[in-house]
């Protein structure tokens, strides 16, 4: 055996020792190779974002003063609105917070909003994501949902240092609870993301749409959030049925393809809501800290 | 510059043509492919590095690729380890400039359809297999064609490095 055999062959045996120390290593290992390799590709991420905004901010720079002057008058008319509606919300609050204290409510569901600019988008088959440029130091958490206004974008998945990962509603790891307009009932359905097939749109799916469901005619039928399980607010669109609502193939149940709220594939900047308290989900997970538990119960 | 460390200085020359390929996968996201280069990387480096210093470059190349993509940890790194372990078996080939490009073509698609095929177990969406398949030849081919395509530049691009360090070249090693 000369040496370029005995060096194959020593390759082959360190690989086979590699992979059971792998697979049987801790997922502590697993997780700071990860973050090492995540993190030393972040900055260029974020450089790349960055210059993004910078060539826009000197397009938007070399325009006239007529059109400046146009768009900040249209601003302050949005804002005028919209001033009249923050007052109309103050009341419509006041009067929340009255009858959850009758009611003895106590479940709190306040968000902070983190805005957050996209850095880049990663799709395949079976995964559908974006990079935003906000991560732990901004306060995100695994979990917070993702929206743009009032239409969800999808969940974080995973939070690095500046950075974060989104599943979008369209990701095969996505999944919710909703209503569907219409529904004088107000059953829940379910929504998931389905696995795409390559140069064709993506799309998520409802399911466990009831049998007796009669979809309104002649408008689209939107899918809305339940608020249910605490991780999206109730009432944010999830988006809307795609084309007609068929029959199961357990016969049980109707499923109907959805169209997300939004254009995932052009969106450029999302809002993060991060709970102000810690979740259940996130409780459950820290057993350790017998104060929150405590605190949840 | 200790030659010891230039599988590290090639990683960095790298890096610009991996980010590069991502960036085309973000821009064309909606297409719902991955624009792959990251197995046809390899082949320079497999052509004039030492073994072990091939197989770290290639573990790095592959757990770089994961960093920031939902497959079981470790696949891609370990499938591009393996496959360097194997070109190095056939560098005399690899050292002819058809072996390059035909190892490029065929190392970049059998990366990809193992990447493809890891993150489908990952994700246990109940799909229909011939469907399943149907996609994973669309994305194997589309790496095939990325391989062939990118080889020549990426391959002109580590060279230099190798050069710069000092690396025998792959007609001194012919």
């Amino acid at each position: 055996m000369n040496n370029h055999q005995k060096g194959a062959k020593a390759s082959y045996i360190a690989l086979i020792v590699f992979v059971f120390i792998w697979m049987w290593g801790s997922s502590g290992l697993h997780r700071f190779t990860k973050e090492t390799f995540a993190e030393f590709q972040a900055p260029a991420l974020q450089i790349v974002s960055k210059g993004g905004d910078l060539a826009r901010y000197w397009e938007l720079k070399s325009r006239s003063n007529e059109e400046l002057i146009a768009a900040s008058r249209d601003l302050a008319r949005i804002n005028a609105a919209l001033e009249l509606r923050i007052h109309s919300m103050d009341d419509i609050r006041r009067e929340n917070a009255r009858l959850r204290e009758n009611a003895r409510y106590t479940g709190n569901s306040e968000f902070l909003t983190v805005v957050a600019r996209v850095i880049s988008r990663d799709s395949s088959s079976w995964w559908q994501k974006i990079i935003i440029r906000k991560g732990r130091t901004d306060g995100i958490r695994p979990g917070s949902p993702v929206v743009f206004s009032n239409r969800v974008i999808g969940r974080v998945s995973a939070v690095h240092l500046n950075v974060s990962e989104v599943d979008l509603v369209t990701s095969p790891t996505f999944r919710c609870t909703a209503f569907l307009i219409g529904d004088e009932k107000r059953r829940i359905v379910y929504v998931s993301g389905d696995a795409a097939n390559s140069l064709s749109p993506s799309k998520a799916k409802v399911t466990a749409i009831p049998v007796d469901y009669n979809p309104p005619t002649g408008q689209p039928i939107k899918v809305l959030t339940t608020g249910l399980g605490g991780v999206f607010p109730s009432g944010l669109i999830l988006g809307e049925v795609d084309g007609s609502i068929r029959m199961g193939t357990d016969n049980n149940y109707k499923v109907a393809d959805l169209n997300p709220a939004k254009d995932l594939n052009m969106i450029e900047e999302v809002s993060v809501l991060v709970p102000q308290y810690p979740t259940a989900h996130e409780i459950l997970l820290a057993p350790s800290e017998k104060i929150k538990l405590e605190e949840f119960k | 510059m200790s030659v010891l460390w230039t599988w590290f200085f090639l990683i960095l020359a790298t890096y610009p043509w991996l980010f590069v390929a991502d960036l085309v996968s973000s821009t064309l996201a909606s297409s719902g492919l991955n624009y792959f280069i990251t197995g046809a990387a390899l082949i320079a480096p497999c052509r004039r590095l030492k073994r072990w210093q091939a197989v770290l470059f290639a573990g790095c190349v592959g757990f770089m690729f994961e960093a920031y993509r939902p497959i079981p940890n470790g696949t891609v790194a370990i499938s591009l380890v393996t496959l360097a372990i194997l070109l190095g078996n056939y560098r005399s080939y690899l050292r002819t400039n058809l072996g390059m490009i035909q190892a490029a073509v065929v190392v970049n698609a059998v990366a990809a359809i193992i990447w493809f095929t890891a993150s489908a177990y990952l994700c246990e969406a109940p799909t229909d297999i011939y469907n399943s398949i149907y996609q994973g030849a669309i994305q194997g081919t589309l790496s095939g064609l990325m391989g062939l395509v990118i080889i020549m530049p990426l391959a002109t691009t580590q060279n230099w490095i190798m050069d710069l360090m000092g690396v025998p070249s792959a007609q001194d090693l012919l």
